[in-house]
């Protein structure tokens, strides 16, 4: 524990923010700053940006040995005048599925905080990560040591695979669809080396949600959003419907339920509810409306998408559908999604470029050369509706390829000849 | 102890064994939940099959915490949850009790040892979702957690109560690069000139691979005081700033101009009408620190007419669709003008092809 | 900005000890970064930062981690042609520290 220290930096334009009614993370930093200098001059250094509106970190490479990720590293442009901010690295630490913790492991990780870096830790970060902040390029290296001592890891910055992030699943919620939890932690598991020593074109996100409701925002937030859903009929409570609708009445059931159906594929008949599960498109408005009353059904698995992002260069992109159903409750299950992975990454590897998402990657190359390159046979599942325009490149313009028959390699413009790109 | 530059082996240990973790009632009854019930804003009851009833209290946090309060966290977890605790997406933090009597005693302990509210659940404002900012990231104009932070005091009693029309989930963002990601309501970063290049620092970056991050081919080679450089071509340039987060000497940001956007109706989740993507609502508030209140102003002009006129069960992007953009400017006083209108990709697919308009 | 001395040379590095001046960089000026790193240059070592400056003088970017990868198996075998095989060799990293030896330059973008 350092030594009592005076506060001697001024802030009052960050004093404002320890005004009102929400919790303030100027607050936090203040009572670190009573014992870490590095606290008071990041209060000091901010207070600056405050008055000035100008970011005062730049951004450098720094890592543990044997890692490619994992260490955020900063030095201040304002070194001179808060020298204990010079250094200021973020160390991103795996978080458990879900955001679990024990009270033990928790106060583990203040530990190495406290002896090791800052004294702060974000929880989380966006990308679900356990975010370390304060780190000096020496004390990097012990506080990543500590960490893993206790068996804590690291990793996820850079071009590599970030840390997965999921919802709280099976663990608390009836409406999950899989084992949200299991899945993250396998993946993790079996692609550590992604997250450590990454060989991918750019950086690669997933998240897992048990169901449509997407609690873990992968829709727009991963490359790969793995999600929930069911493909036999939603189960019915038929004793709590009737109950549902004698607390609500039919006017609020046909509003809020029937009329709010996507597909229009529930109905009320003689105040008994009827779907038409063959039309269900399992978005889980109704059954988020009548928990009680509707269920996911039993025949349970995931809908893959793939290509999500965030605003850079192309605009955002959501997640577009990969494979409609996939059951993921064996071993088996699970090897065949880690099969699939590899194969996108194998593809999308090889041809991708530089700082191109995977979802860049499938807008250049187009969604029907993607699939051939995976190997996934196309499905009218995957778009909104068959293409509009009649621009169609047949592979072979002599014989155009008839739908069904066997396809050819896939078509990329591939910028690789023997090992060796062209800028 | 290690030194830098002395050989440590990876460990590739691997992501932590979150069973240990669960609370004892989520280990007996995994997989196994019935259904849940709102207690009242921020306390679930989640009902087993078995019978057993877990009860999560929801709290708020700034979510950058000192050692200090995480410790303080703990006891309580320690005293009332039997050492177990969970965080959600939105960096809330969530205790779990076994018993209805169990759960007053522990909001009184979160309100008055840690000072954090209870809410966030069922149709109110949960914790806005934010990114690094001046406390840490290389590329911010802006500090998304300072904006937050005045947000949510302005937006406190829509957390610790549920009465919108349905859940609002709003995120802020510190540059174009947009890490807050999609939501209801967003407060993002807007640049509004092209890099000024730093000709001087130009020989140590790999200038190929800064050409080649431009959406729009803006960044060509070119030779400055005899040296190789950049150069932007600045009518094609739209400001995104890619080339910044690739090389630091083009610089972006321009404390003078950076002004901050509103975004509406954004969604992930893919119920009713599945997700959709936030549209621009209105732009040039001025960053404003240390409160930035004509956000909180700008916001609670889209909150309040979003309570007058939304349905039950209304996201603020569904409710937008029903009553339409131009209902939506009268009644939150925006001006639309031509810069609501696309011109990136895909822009005219979001022109209204049809004879459809409210009159 | 630091300078260190190398064979009576003062050579500009920056503060994480990159060169400042490409044109600085020689055969010794490698040897002395690599002590600077505690990196042992074997033969093998120097196939890395070969190809790195041969890629680098061609395209004037550092290859992609897949494209050195793929050339370093084929140079000294199938079994060494992946990440862990380079970060046993810079454990510092391919993209880092290896880049820093090679006197290219220090990759800045925030990947
Ligand atoms: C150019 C340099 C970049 C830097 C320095 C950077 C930095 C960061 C940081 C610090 C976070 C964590 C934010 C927080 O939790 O406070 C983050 C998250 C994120 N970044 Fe970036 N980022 C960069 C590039 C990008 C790019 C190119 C994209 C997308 C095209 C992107 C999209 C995101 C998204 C979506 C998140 C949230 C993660 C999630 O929800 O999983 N970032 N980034
Ligand atoms: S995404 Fe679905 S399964 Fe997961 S926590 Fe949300 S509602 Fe539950
Ligand atoms: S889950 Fe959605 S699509 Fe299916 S019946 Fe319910 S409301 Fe309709
Ligand atoms: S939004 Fe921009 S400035 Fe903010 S954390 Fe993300 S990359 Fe950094
Ligand atoms: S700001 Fe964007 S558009 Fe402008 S030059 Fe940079 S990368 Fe290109």
């Amino acid at each position: 524990m350092g030594k009592k220290w005076k506060i001697k930096t001024s802030t009052p334009k960050l004093d404002e923010l320890e005004k009102g009614p929400w919790p303030s993370f100027i607050k936090e930093l203040k009572t670190l700053a009573e014992r870490k200098p590095a606290v008071e001059h990041l209060l000091g250094q901010m207070e600056q940006s405050y008055e000035t509106n100008t970011n005062y970190w730049t951004g450098t490479v720094l890592n543990l040995d044997g890692y490619g990720g994992g260490v955020i590293a900063r030095y201040s442009d304002l070194a001179k005048k808060f020298p204990e901010v010079a250094q200021f690295h973020t160390i991103r630490v795996i978080e458990p599925s879900a955001f679990v913790y024990s009270t033990k492991a928790l106060r583990e990780l203040c530990d190495v905080s406290e002896n090791h870096s800052a004294g702060i830790l974000q929880l989380h970060g966006m990308t679900g990560d356990i975010l370390m902040l304060g780190s000096t390029n020496e004390s990097m290296h012990t506080a990543g040591e500590a960490l893993m001592e206790k068996g804590w890891d690291i990793g996820g910055s850079g071009g590599a695979l970030r840390t997965l992030a999921c919802c709280i699943g099976p663990a608390r919620c009836e409406m999950a669809c899989y084992d949200t939890l299991e899945v993250t932690k396998r993946i993790t598991d079996t692609y550590i080396s992604q997250l450590h020593r990454p060989d991918l074109p750019y950086k690669f996100k997933f998240k897992l949600s048990g169901c449509a409701n997407d609690c873990a925002n992968s829709m727009q937030r991963s490359d790969m959003p793995i999600i929930g859903t069911w493909r036999d009929n939603i189960q019915v409570d038929h004793a709590e419907v009737a109950a549902f609708i004698a607390e609500h009445g039919v006017d609020f059931v046909v509003d809020n339920v029937i009329t709010r159906c996507p597909t229009k594929c529930i109905t009320l008949k003689n105040k008994k509810i009827e779907i038409d599960d063959k039309n269900c498109v399992h978005c889980m408005h109704c059954i988020n409306v009548m928990h009680k009353a509707l269920a996911p059904g039993k025949d349970k698995g995931v809908t893959i998408l793939l290509g999500g992002k965030r605003t850079l260069k192309i605009g955002d992109t959501m997640g577009s559908v990969l494979v409609p159903f996939m059951k993921m409750e064996t071993e088996e299950d699970n090897e065949k999604l880690i099969d699939l992975i590899a194969r996108i990454w194998e593809f999308w590897g090889e041809n991708g470029m530089e700082h191109e998402r995977v979802g860049e990657f499938i807008e250049r190359v187009g969604l029907g050369t993607f699939l051939e390159g995976v190997g996934i046979e196309p499905d009218p599942q995957m778009v909104k509706h068959p293409r509009t325009n009649s621009y169609i490149k047949f592979e072979e313009y002599t014989k155009p390829l008839m739908a069904g028959e066997a396809s050819k390699s896939p078509l990329v413009t591939n910028k690789e000849v023997e090992g060796k790109e062209t800028a | 102890m290690a030194t830098p530059g002395k050989k440590m082996a990876p460990r590739d240990n691997g992501a932590p064994d979150y069973k240990k973790y669960l609370h004892p009632l989520m280990v007996k009854n995994y997989g196994k939940w019935k259904y849940y019930e709102k207690v009242k804003p921020g306390v679930l009851k989640h009902v087993a099959h078995s019978g057993d009833v877990l009860y999560t209290v929801r709290a708020g946090s700034p979510r950058t915490l000192s050692v200090d309060t995480i410790r303080k966290v703990c006891d309580l977890a320690d005293k009332h949850c039997q050492g177990f605790l969970r965080f959600t997406t939105r960096c809330n933090i969530e205790f779990q009790v076994t018993s209805a009597e169990a759960v007053e005693p522990l909001i009184k302990d979160i309100n008055e040892i840690l000072g954090f509210p209870v809410g966030g659940t069922g149709n109110s404002i949960s914790n806005i979702i934010h990114t690094q900012g001046w406390m840490h990231c290389n590329l911010p104009g802006t500090d998304a957690a300072g904006s937050v932070k005045a947000l949510m005091d302005t937006l406190y009693e829509d957390f610790i109560n549920e009465r919108l029309p349905q859940r609002v989930r709003i995120s802020a963002s510190c540059c174009q690069i947009n890490c807050g990601g999609q939501s209801d309501i967003a407060i993002n970063l807007q640049h509004h000139h092209p890099p000024k290049i730093n000709h001087a620092n130009m020989q140590i970056c790999e200038l190929p691979k800064t050409v080649a991050i431009c959406p729009v081919a803006a960044i060509r080679p070119a030779t400055v005081d005899g040296k190789d450089s950049l150069m932007v071509v600045d009518e094609k340039c739209m400001y995104c700033g890619a080339c910044h987060g690739q090389c630091p000497s083009m610089e972006i940001r321009d404390p003078q101009t950076d002004s901050l956007a509103i975004w509406v109706g954004g969604k992930t989740a893919s119920t009713r009408g599945g997700p959709s993507f936030m549209k621009l609502a209105t732009f040039g508030l001025p960053n404003n620190p240390p409160r930035w209140p004509e956000v909180g102003d700008a916001v609670k002009k889209i909150l309040d007419a979003y309570k007058e006129s939304a349905k039950p069960y209304e996201r603020i992007g569904e409710w937008i669709d029903r009553i339409g953009w131009k209902r939506f400017f009268e009644m939150t006083g925006f001006k639309f003008t031509k810069y609501h209108i696309d011109t990136y990709r895909y822009a005219r697919t979001t022109y209204n092809m049809s004879t459809q308009v409210r009159l | 900005m630091a300078t260190i001395q190398i064979a009576g040379k003062n050579i500009e590095v920056d503060e994480d000890g990159y060169l400042v001046n490409l044109e600085d960089w020689s055969e010794e000026v490698a040897n002395s970064l690599a002590a600077s790193e505690q990196v042992e240059m074997s033969p093998n070592h120097w196939e890395v930062v070969n190809f790195l400056r041969e890629y680098y003088q061609e395209y004037k970017i550092a290859p992609m981690i897949r494209i050195l990868t793929k050339e370093i198996g084929k140079k000294l075998g199938k079994d060494k042609g992946n990440t862990k095989y380079l970060y046993e060799l810079y454990p510092g990293g391919p993209a880092k520290q290896a880049c820093k030896i090679a006197g290219l330059p220090k990759p800045t973008g925030c990947v």
